[in-house]
């Protein structure tokens, strides 16, 4: 598969201070890519090379595609209206409206409503709407989710699948490691200034080594273990109570999460 | 061209619903023609000479310098700037379109008291109305051009209050436009000459476009113009 995104030993300072050392990965066409990393890690630095907003020092940066950008922080002129707003930067971007995504964002229901009486889940879909105007090959999504409610997540995240059946490239930029773990194809780890880690989370987990969590509720209460060795963990569990003469009232084994192996990683990087 | 054309009309709706901006450039220039001109009038019966031009100077600077800043400040201080960006807008179209739309707004206002004038307190018009208002739009234009050096370059609010008042006060109180400037001392009547509403108040009241009062407003314009493209770019 073709690269949508590729981008070179990328490398960015901001005075003496170096973010990128140097960051090399690829997006592929039609996968949902989330680049990962904690605060600070230099993920939004990565992003606004990218997407053109920011200059870097060195490397290289190759898009194969139109871009559509949604901000995670964005704003406009509070008197705006929705509608507006999307004839606005489609006359800038030279395209038609598209009334068939415009209905599916429920932008037209917004009305006569102000950009500053909208609420957050109606901005949020107003500036993926404005991102998808001129209809972009490739979508930069920062933090799509972030402050909407449990119904306007799921029906975003329909909106995301929903983009890439049609084939768009999107790179996410999320903290949500259940969002990124159930949206991505594959997820990039920014770690010290370079990409630690590139690949799909089964990759991770092989990487970093399975991890499982076992929940074994008695009457003496709840007890709760992250193990890499699953069978051994348990006989030892069930050994231990059965010494102890303890009936086990719940017991389960679940997979470790993106979460988990993200921190293990995170965590032996800066050790 | 469309897509800039569409987004001045959009701007000038936008200036219309809010409500800073009606305050600034109509409300509180035309009450205060209303109720200082028929003071200055009744006072001083020849103020009626240059009432069109004292009252033009001060809606002008209230609108320009007070009005217009926040505004700017809406889009270039906050991520508005990048939704422009990331859409394909320039970053210099919202400082265009605020300013295009604030000056047919001015010079609507303009207007007002150009006509309103002679009506309510018997002001006498300009020899030479097309000299008049070709002064008009210059001053207009080079009022926007330092509002809007201020509105890009200074990102906190607080401090562009400051800033706007900094520019505004001096701008009507050394300019003329209350007492002659001849009675103030030296060293203010020259520190008014470095405010453009000093040479605009000339401009208007010498009755046509003088090149002596002309230049120190293209200096201002070019020099201002300059600054906005470099806050810009910043």
């Amino acid at each position: 598969m073709s690269c949508a995104i590729q981008v070179e030993s990328l490398k960015k300072s901001y005075g003496s201070r170096t973010v990128l050392k140097d960051v090399s990965f690829c997006v592929e066409q039609g996968e949902i890519f989330a680049l990962l990393g904690v605060n600070g890690a230099g993920k939004t630095t990565v992003l606004e090379c990218v997407e053109g907003l920011r200059r870097y020092d060195g490397g290289r940066v190759f898009i194969n595609g139109r871009r559509g950008v949604q901000l995670q922080s964005a704003t406009l002129p509070a008197h705006i209206r929705p509608m507006e707003a999307v004839k606005l930067f489609a006359k800038w971007r030279k395209a038609l409206v598209d009334q068939e995504m415009l209905e599916a964002l429920e932008i037209p229901q917004m009305g006569k409503k102000q950009y500053g009486q909208l609420s957050t889940g109606q901005k949020r879909r107003l500036h993926l709407a404005l991102a998808l105007t001129g209809d972009p090959d490739i979508l930069f999504l920062d933090e799509p989710t972030a402050g909407l409610d449990v119904e306007g997540r799921r029906s975003l995240h329909g909106q995301i699948r929903a983009l890439q059946a049609r084939g768009k490239t999107i790179v996410l930029a999320s903290h949500d490691m259940a969002e990124v773990e159930s949206l991505c194809s594959r997820i990039g780890i920014l770690n010290g200034g370079v990409v630690s880690f590139c690949g799909t989370v089964a990759q991770l987990t092989q990487k970093v080594g399975r991890q499982y969590t076992i929940r074994a509720v008695t009457g003496q209460g709840e007890e709760r273990l992250e193990v890499e060795n699953v069978e051994e963990a348990l006989l030892a569990l069930l050994q231990k109570y059965q010494r102890q003469d303890e009936a086990i009232l719940d017991l389960s084994v679940s997979r470790g999460t993106l979460e988990q192996h993200f921190i293990k990683l995170a965590g032996r990087r800066a050790q | 061209m469309k897509a800039f054309f569409y987004g001045v009309a959009l701007q000038w709706r936008l200036d219309i619903r809010s409500k800073t901006m009606l305050i600034t450039c109509y409300l509180v220039p035309l009450l205060f023609f209303a109720l200082m001109g028929g003071i200055f009038t009744s006072l001083m019966p020849q103020a009626g000479d240059t009432l069109i031009q004292s009252m033009t100077v001060m809606g002008v600077s209230m609108g320009a310098l007070i009005g217009l800043p926040p505004s700017l400040n809406e889009v270039y201080s906050g991520e508005s700037k990048r939704v422009y960006q990331v859409n394909g807008a320039p970053v210099c179209f919202g400082l265009a379109a605020m300013a295009l739309s604030s000056f047919c707004h001015l010079l609507l206002m303009c207007a007002v008291i150009y006509f309103a004038a002679p009506l309510a307190f018997g002001a006498a018009l300009p020899e030479n109305p097309a000299a008049y208002f070709g002064a008009l739009v210059v001053f207009i234009a080079v009022s926007l051009a330092v509002s809007g050096v201020l509105g890009v370059a200074v990102k906190n609010q607080a401090k562009l209050t400051m800033g706007s008042q900094i520019l505004f006060l001096p701008s009507i109180l050394l300019s003329g436009v209350f007492f002659p400037v001849e009675l103030l001392p030296d060293a203010l009547e020259k520190l008014g000459a470095f405010f453009p509403a000093y040479w605009g108040y000339r401009l208007l009241a010498d009755g046509g476009l003088c090149l002596a009062n002309l230049w120190p407003l293209g200096l201002c314009l070019l020099l201002a113009i300059g600054l906005c493209g470099l806050f810009l770019k910043k």
